[in-house]
C-alpha cells in the first residue's frame, strides 16, 4: 500500500521553511510551479535561496516580495518580456547574491546531489571568470592524464517545486505527451523534499495505462496538490500557453515600488487561494484564451 | 524547392535579411544547429538554409524539438509554437547536453552577447567591476558558458553594432573566446572558438595568429570608418580593398518575408 501524498496548497507550502534553498522548475516563460510560488509569498516566507535553470516571473515575484536573498542558476530572463527588473534591482543593490552557473555546471551540481557524490565534473566554463567568483567550482586535473575539468560541488536543495500534468493521490507524477521540462530530469531527484502541483489528480489506473509517461515515482514525492492552471501565467504545454497580457502588466508595473505593491496585492497576497487567484487573473474567459497556445 | 540558385540580388533588402542570409551561409548539410531564447536571427537563418542550400541541416529548435515544423517564427524561440510537429523531444539533462558535449554533433553555435571584446570573449553576466554588486545585472550565461569552452565554432550575431556592445575588454568573461589573444585559448586546453561576428554594419573574423577581431567584409554602403566609429576598440587597418557582404537574393528575401517570418519577429532584435 502506497502512502497518501495528496494535500492542500497551504499545507504543502508549509513544508518550506524560512531560509530554505528551493529549486524551482522554470524555463523563462515556461512551466513554473506558480501556485506554490504565490502561496510561499502569501505565507510570508523569508530569506529563501532559489535554484533555477532559467528563472522568469517566479523569481521576479519572489524578489519583489522580499522573499529571497540568493539565487543559484544559469540565467534569469522572461525572454520576449525582457529582464526580471525587481530581481535585477535587488542583485545590483547587493540584496540578492547570485551564484551563476552554466547549464552543465548546474546539472553537475544537482546530479552530484542526486547521486550522493561529492562533485561531478564538466568541461564547460573553462576560461571564463565564472570559476573565479565561485567556491563551488574548482579546476581539477584529470587523474587519467587528459585535459583538466571543472569539479562542481554537490548541491542538495532543501525543497524542489514542480508542476506536472497529473498525479495519483500517492504522488506518482504523470506527463502528457509533450517535451519534458528541462530541469525535471534532475532537480527533484537532488532535493530533500519534493512538492508537486498538477493540473489534475487522477486514479492510479490512468497512470498504469501509460507508465512511460510517469516521470517521478511516488516515493520521491512528499506532497502533491491539485492546482489547475497551476503554472499560470507561465505556459504549460499542451494545456496552455504563457499569458502575454499578465507578463506585460507585470513588466509595466515592475519599475515603480508602489505599482509593484499593488500588483502583488491584486494577484498574489490579496486572493485567498488559488481559485481566487484565477478569478483575479481574469477567470474562465482569460484562461480559455491562453489555452489556445498555438496562437502564442 | 524554390529556384534559389538562379535568383538575382534583391533591390529592396533590409539589414535583418542580409544578416540572416549571411548567417545561413555558415550552415551546411551535415551540420546540426540549435537555438536558445530570443534568437530570431539564428532561427530564421537555419530555416532559410534548410529551404535553400542545406535541406539536410538538422535543427534542434529551442534545444528541445528535433526537426520541427512551425508555421512561422513565433514571438518566443523557446516555447512550443516553435517546436511543434517535432520528430523527437530532446530531454535537456540526459539528451541535449550529451549531444552538445560529445564533440561529433552541434559543432557550430550562434551566440548573442551583451558585450563582446576584441578577442571574441562574450559577457552576459554583469556590467561593472564588483561581481556581487554590479552596476548592471545581465541575464546570465545560460548555455554560453558551456558552448565557449567545449570546442564549438562560435558565430556571434549583433544587430546593434555600437561601442557599448563591442568593447576592448569585456567586464566579465562568461563565454570563453580567444581569452587574451594569441595562443591563450589553445594553452587553456580549449578547442574551437569564435569564427565570425555578423553585425548590422559588417562581418568580422579573427586574425589566425593574434586572434584579434578584424573586418572581413563591409555591408553595402558602409565604410570602414563607420565601423571603427561604432566599435569600442581599434580595428586593424585593412590591407587593400575590403570585400562587400553579399546582398540577399530576391528568393531569399521572399522566403524570409513570406514563409519564415511573416510577422517580422526578426526586427524585434534591431534598434536596441
Amino acid at each position: 500500500m502506497s502512502a497518501e501524498k495528496l494535500t492542500t496548497l497551504e499545507d504543502a507550502a508549509a513544508l518550506v521553511r524560512d531560509g530554505d534553498t528551493v529549486a524551482i522548475q522554470n524555463m523563462a516563460t515556461q512551466a513554473a510551479p506558480m501556485a506554490l510560488v504565490r502561496e510561499l509569498i502569501r505565507q510570508g516566507r523569508q530569506e529563501l535561496g532559489v535554484v533555477c535553470l532559467v528563472g522568469g516571473i517566479p523569481v521576479d515575484w519572489l524578489a519583489a516580495a522580499g522573499a529571497m536573498n540568493r539565487l543559484v542558476g544559469a540565467a534569469v530572463s522572461m525572454e520576449q518580456f525582457g529582464l526580471c527588473q525587481r530581481y535585477r534591482k535587488a542583485v545590483e543593490a547587493g540584496v540578492i547574491r547570485v551564484e551563476e552557473l552554466s547549464e552543465t555546471a548546474l546539472n553537475a551540481r544537482l546530479g552530484a546531489g542526486a547521486r550522493n557524490l561529492p562533485f561531478l565534473p564538466t568541461r564547460g566554463l573553462i576560461g571564463t571568470d565564472l570559476i573565479d567568483v565561485n567556491d563551488n567550482l574548482v579546476m581539477l586535473d584529470d587523474p587519467f592524464g587528459g585535459p583538466s575539468v571543472v569539479a562542481c560541488k554537490a548541491l542538495v536543495p532543501d525543497v524542489a517545486l514542480v508542476h506536472a500534468h497529473k498525479a495519483d493521490r500517492f504522488g506518482n507524477i504523470g506527463y502528457e505527451p509533450t517535451a519534458l521540462w528541462p530541469d525535471l530530469g534532475i532537480m527533484p531527484k537532488a532535493a530533500t523534499t519534493v512538492i508537486v502541483t498538477v493540473e489534475e489528480i487522477v486514479d492510479s489506473e490512468v497512470l498504469r495505462a501509460n507508465p512511460d509517461r510517469t516521470v517521478l515515482p511516488g516515493f520521491m514525492v512528499d506532497a502533491v496538490v491539485e492546482a489547475p492552471f497551476g503554472a499560470h501565467p507561465t505556459s504549460f504545454y499542451p494545456c496552455y500557453g504563457y499569458d502575454t497580457a499578465m507578463h506585460l502588466e507585470w513588466i509595466g508595473s515592475a519599475r515603480d515600488d508602489e505599482v509593484v505593491a499593488g500588483f502583488l496585492e491584486k494577484y498574489v497576497t490579496g486572493p485567498a487561494d488559488h481559485a481566487a487567484y484565477l478569478e483575479a487573473a481574469g477567470g474562465s474567459e482569460r484562461l480559455a484564451a491562453v489555452e489556445d497556445w498555438e496562437a502564442s | 524547392m524554390s529556384d534559389w540558385q538562379n535568383s538575382p540580388p534583391a533591390e529592396d533588402w533590409t539589414i535583418d535579411e542580409l544578416m540572416i542570409a549571411r548567417l545561413a551561409a555558415c550552415f551546411a548539410d551535415g551540420d546540426q544547429a540549435c537555438n536558445g531564447m530570443a534568437s530570431f536571427v539564428p532561427v530564421s537563418a537555419f530555416w532559410l538554409a534548410r529551404l535553400t542550400h542545406a535541406p539536410e541541416l538538422v535543427w534542434l529548435a529551442g534545444a528541445v524539438g528535433l526537426e520541427p515544423r512551425p508555421d512561422r517564427v513565433p514571438a518566443s524561440t523557446l516555447e512550443a509554437p516553435l517546436w511543434r510537429d517535432s520528430i523527437m523531444y530532446v530531454e535537456q539533462y540526459g539528451d541535449f547536453w550529451t549531444i552538445a558535449l560529445n564533440g561529433r554533433w552541434l559543432t557550430k553555435f550562434c551566440v548573442g552577447s551583451a558585450q563582446l571584446d576584441r578577442y571574441g570573449n562574450g559577457n552576459n553576466s554583469i556590467i561593472g567591476t564588483d561581481y556581487h554588486a554590479p552596476r548592471v545585472r545581465l541575464p546570465g550565461t545560460a548555455g554560453l558558458g558551456d558552448m565557449g569552452s567545449i570546442g564549438k565554432a562560435l558565430y556571434y550575431w549583433n544587430p546593434n553594432h555600437n561601442p557599448r556592445s563591442l568593447v576592448e575588454n569585456v567586464d566579465f568573461i562568461s563565454c570563453a573566446g580567444y581569452l587574451g589573444g594569441g595562443t591563450e585559448r589553445a594553452d587553456a586546453g580549449l578547442e574551437g572558438g569564435p569564427e565570425l561576428v555578423i553585425t548590422n554594419l559588417c562581418v568580422m573574423d579573427f586574425h589566425p595568429e593574434t586572434r584579434h577581431m578584424q573586418v572581413a567584409s563591409l555591408h553595402p554602403g558602409v565604410t570602414f570608418e563607420q565601423v571603427q566609429e561604432a566599435t569600442g576598440f581599434e580595428l586593424p587597418t585593412p590591407e587593400g580593398q575590403l570585400s562587400t557582404t553579399a546582398i540577399p537574393t530576391v528568393e531569399q528575401v521572399r522566403l524570409i518575408r513570406e514563409v519564415i517570418d511573416p510577422d517580422d519577429m526578426r526586427r524585434r532584435e534591431f534598434g536596441g
